[in-house]
């Protein structure tokens, strides 16, 4: 009888539980009560791994963002023009040196101080010193003139500095520390109330931000594997949940897709020179993609839709180039699919099909390595897509997962899909522009003087919008460039849309397009967001 | 007629039956490598039917033909890597009965090794040796001597007391003798069923540390590498890319782990009376 009492008590408890259980996430799941809340689910590798330190690459680091805690001295629009923020004026020298910039008065960081031209200058030496995540190489000094105007000196002309002060949050001088990471103190829209480290951050409106007051008081982020977080989403724990085109076609109740246009994009490397060796032994070039007919070829034997179609299950756009859309960017890259003309670029280039349905030339059978980096499924599914694709204008592929301690070292030879997109011009730079100390650009093996020159130009030109003529030129001037009809030594692909799941009634303000990394940029403006 | 046949020659036909289930899957998945590999964006996330028994993966992926080649391999590094094991197993094992010092080395080696877990050593040496099928082969083969060395070991110490062996020796017959002419033959039996015996654990340590991305690379086919990426899938409801795979790998350990202990009754007929 005790027995049998004990276990009837036993399951009344469960039954309460349970239903406590539920009427508690009942609670949480309708949104009416949190107006001014939202929670945003991110990727894991979206946590700063050295803090909310602009120095160790939070906002200008290899994704970059609007820092929120901190403010910068210029923001860029949605058109990816440039606009004032703390700064009141520019004034650039003749000789595209001396940049000088006139900042508010008005600004204090949260902790009461007013923001001077002092922080400033402080921040940028010490990320010019310090920052391992983004180039301030060009930069010899920052100096404070008087309370209100700083001074850069840089070593040579670099245009695109612009890009530069639209992503450096200033640090406070006097509260600047080795731990600064984890206590930022910043005059931005938010203050960072907690961080535990693994799991979360909530962000609070600034009560004394210099701008418009931020309509969303509260920002929660927590940090989420791709499956975890769609369970959040299905289980009506969070409001914003970002997602990958593989569960895009899920309903998830209460929710619905957001897409986020982005110049994130995915393409590959075509070694532009003959295989040989180094002196320091490392093997660059490839025999294959050396012949320019042959890059020509590929350019327009991949069906861009198909790509995307197949793997982003649509959720994509067809990319011509590691800068569409921006500004900077020349429309001539763009290329219509044809695989028949493919097909007869490489019969006349002298690459004819045996037997086998492989073409070859002179004993060098018409045949590349793709690599991609192991630990992407999106890219794996590209490179096997690229494979198929190639195959049927007889060019043989095969794939392989590297690793990315030996990728940079594969991709001098070996043809790696590569992701970039960042909001600046100086990306044509890193990639297109040779490194005067091993006679090739960085990431792979290609040089042109002409290109070269253009890029030079159009860093030493202190106007912006005569810079970015520069830049299309030296994409493509007529006569020569990195485009089709030029020596194409990257082929690309698509840039991926960013999804996520929004919650029904929260409203997400119109995005800039996104860079590469799918993580803080959808947040950039979230003090524009509203609940309906 | 069944029921005229004693207990040895059924154990004998059972064995050989695993054994074919066994070689058929191996050889099967060799042959199955290139569809294996074939991606076709038409059939993607198929679940399973009659032309797909095991469905299709987000690339269009035969997964039938991609869980045989991956136990194909397996099976294939299994065996390599349980050979060169064995075999050092033995060396070391033997060893013991040559002298006190050599015997105070082995044994130092094999309690070394056991008294840190395996999978840790495993993904170190395969780390160090390039990953790929390398570094798991040499892995698997540096860390799973040591029971049946051990077993072997305790085998030679009991045999070094026997009166032939004994005698053997006061007839001025060397060590090396001894030990290849009259230990050898003895220990067969014991070394030829823990041979099996190690291909379960180099089966299932293979598969773990693909899983973990320290052992093959992941464009190829290996039960490690389809059940880690079908962990991504399952909550959008993929259940056939880790079902199948991990069901056909628990048959084929099975099958082996049964081979063996028939094995060693079949060989060590006095042990079958225990």
């Amino acid at each position: 009888m005790k027995k049998k009492l004990s276990a009837l008590c036993i399951v009344l408890i469960f039954v309460c539980l349970s239903f406590c259980g539920c009427s508690d996430s009942n609670s949480k799941a309708n949104g009416k009560v949190k107006k001014d809340e939202v929670i945003v689910a991110m990727p894991v590798s979206s946590e700063p791994e050295a803090g909310f330190n602009p120095v160790y690459g939070w906002g200008a680091g290899e994704h970059v963002h609007e820092p929120l805690i901190q403010s910068t001295l210029f923001y860029t629009t949605s058109d990816l023009g440039i606009e004032l923020d703390l700064a009141e004026s520019c004034i650039i020298s003749e000789d595209g040196l001396t940049w000088t910039i006139t900042v508010r008065d008005d600004v204090k960081f949260t902790d009461g101080d007013r923001l001077t031209a002092e922080d400033v200058a402080f921040t940028y030496n010490k990320c010019r010193d310090e920052s391992s995540v983004n180039d301030f190489s060009m930069l010899k000094e920052a100096i404070a003139v008087d309370k209100s105007t700083v001074e850069f000196h840089l070593k040579y002309p670099f245009s695109s500095w612009y890009y530069t002060m639209a992503v450096t949050g200033i640090v406070p001088k006097h509260a600047y520390n080795e731990s600064y990471g984890e206590n930022p103190i910043g005059s931005g829209k938010y203050i960072m109330k907690q961080w535990d480290a693994g799991q979360q951050v909530i962000f609070e409106a600034n009560p004394d931000y210099y701008g418009k007051e931020p309509n969303v008081k509260k920002l929660t982020v927590i940090f989420m594997e791709e499956d975890t977080a769609l369970a959040a989403a299905q289980a009506g724990e969070v409001d914003v949940v970002y997602t990958a085109a593989s569960y895009a076609d899920l309903k998830v109740d209460g929710y619905s897709l957001f897409k986020a246009e982005t110049v994130d994009n995915r393409g590959f490397n075509l070694p532009a020179v003959k295989r040989h060796t180094d002196n320091k032994g490392t093997v660059i070039g490839n025999n294959f993609t050396a012949d320019v007919e042959v890059r020509r070829a590929i350019n327009i034997g991949i069906d861009r839709d198909r790509v995307i179609d197949d793997v982003l299950n649509g959720y994509g756009c067809a990319a011509y180039s590691v800068c569409d859309k921006m500004p900077w960017y020349n429309g001539e890259a763009e290329v219509a699919y044809n695989p028949d003309k493919a097909k007869e670029i490489l019969d006349n280039a002298g690459w004819k099909t045996d037997s086998s349905g492989v073409r070859s030339k002179d004993g060098v059978i018409a045949e590349f390595k793709l690599l991609y980096p192991s630990s992407d499924s999106v890219r794996q599914a590209l490179a096997e897509s690229v494979k198929n694709q190639l195959e049927k204008i007889g060019i043989k592929v095969t794939t392989e997962g590297v690793g990315w301690d030996t990728a940079y070292t594969r991709a001098l030879s070996d043809p790696l899909i590569w992701g970039w997109g960042a909001h600046t011009p100086m990306e044509l730079y890193n990639i297109y522009h040779t490194d005067n100390s091993t006679g090739y650009a960085v990431y792979s093996p290609y040089s042109n003087d002409i290109t070269d020159k253009y890029m030079d130009d159009a860093m030493s030109e202190t106007d912006l919008n005569k810079s970015y003529e520069l830049w299309k030129k030296a994409q493509w001037d007529g006569t020569t460039g990195i485009t089709q009809q030029g020596d194409i030594p990257w082929i690309w692909l698509c840039n991926i849309e960013h999804l996520y799941f929004v919650r029904d009634n929260l409203k997400i303000a119109e995005q800039k397009i996104h860079p590469h990394g799918h993580g803080w940029s959808i947040v950039n403006n979230v003090d524009m967001w509203s609940w309906e | 007629m069944l029921a005229s046949w004693n207990n040895r020659k059924a154990l004998l036909a059972k064995t050989i039956i695993l054994t074919v289930f066994l070689i058929i899957i191996s050889i099967g998945g060799i042959f199955m490598e290139e569809a294996a590999l074939e991606t076709d964006f038409s059939r993607k996330n198929l679940s399973p039917c009659f032309k797909y028994l095991f469905g299709t993966d987000n690339l269009g992926r035969d997964m039938f033909a991609r869980t045989m080649c991956g136990l194909s391999a397996s099976i294939r590094i299994g065996i390599l890597a349980s050979a060169f094991s064995s075999v050092i197993a033995l060396v070391f094992g033997i060893a013991a009965a040559l002298g006190k010092r050599i015997d105070f080395i082995v044994n130092f080696l094999i309690d070394l090794i056991m008294s840190v877990p395996h999978i840790l050593f495993l993904i170190i040496i395969s780390l160090c040796f390039g990953k790929g099928v390398r570094g798991v082969v040499i892995g698997l083969s540096l860390t799973h001597w040591t029971s049946l060395a051990r077993v072997i070991r305790a085998e030679v110490v009991q045999l070094k007391q026997q009166p032939y062996i004994k005698i053997s020796g006061k007839l001025g017959k060397g060590k090396l003798y001894i030990a290849f002419q009259h230990m050898l033959p003895h220990v067969f039996p014991q070394f030829a069923a823990g041979l099996v015996l190690m291909f379960p654990h180099a089966v299932l340590h293979e598969a773990s540390i693909t899983f973990l991305g320290f052992g093959l690379s992941n464009e190829q086919p290996a039960i490690g590498v389809i059940l880690s990426e079908s962990t991504k899938y399952l909550v959008s409801g993929m259940w056939w890319l880790a079902f199948f795979p991990g069901v056909m790998l628990v048959i084929v350990v099975i099958c082996f782990y049964a081979a063996g202990n028939n094995l060693r009754k079949v060989l060590n007929s006095a042990s079958a009376h225990n």
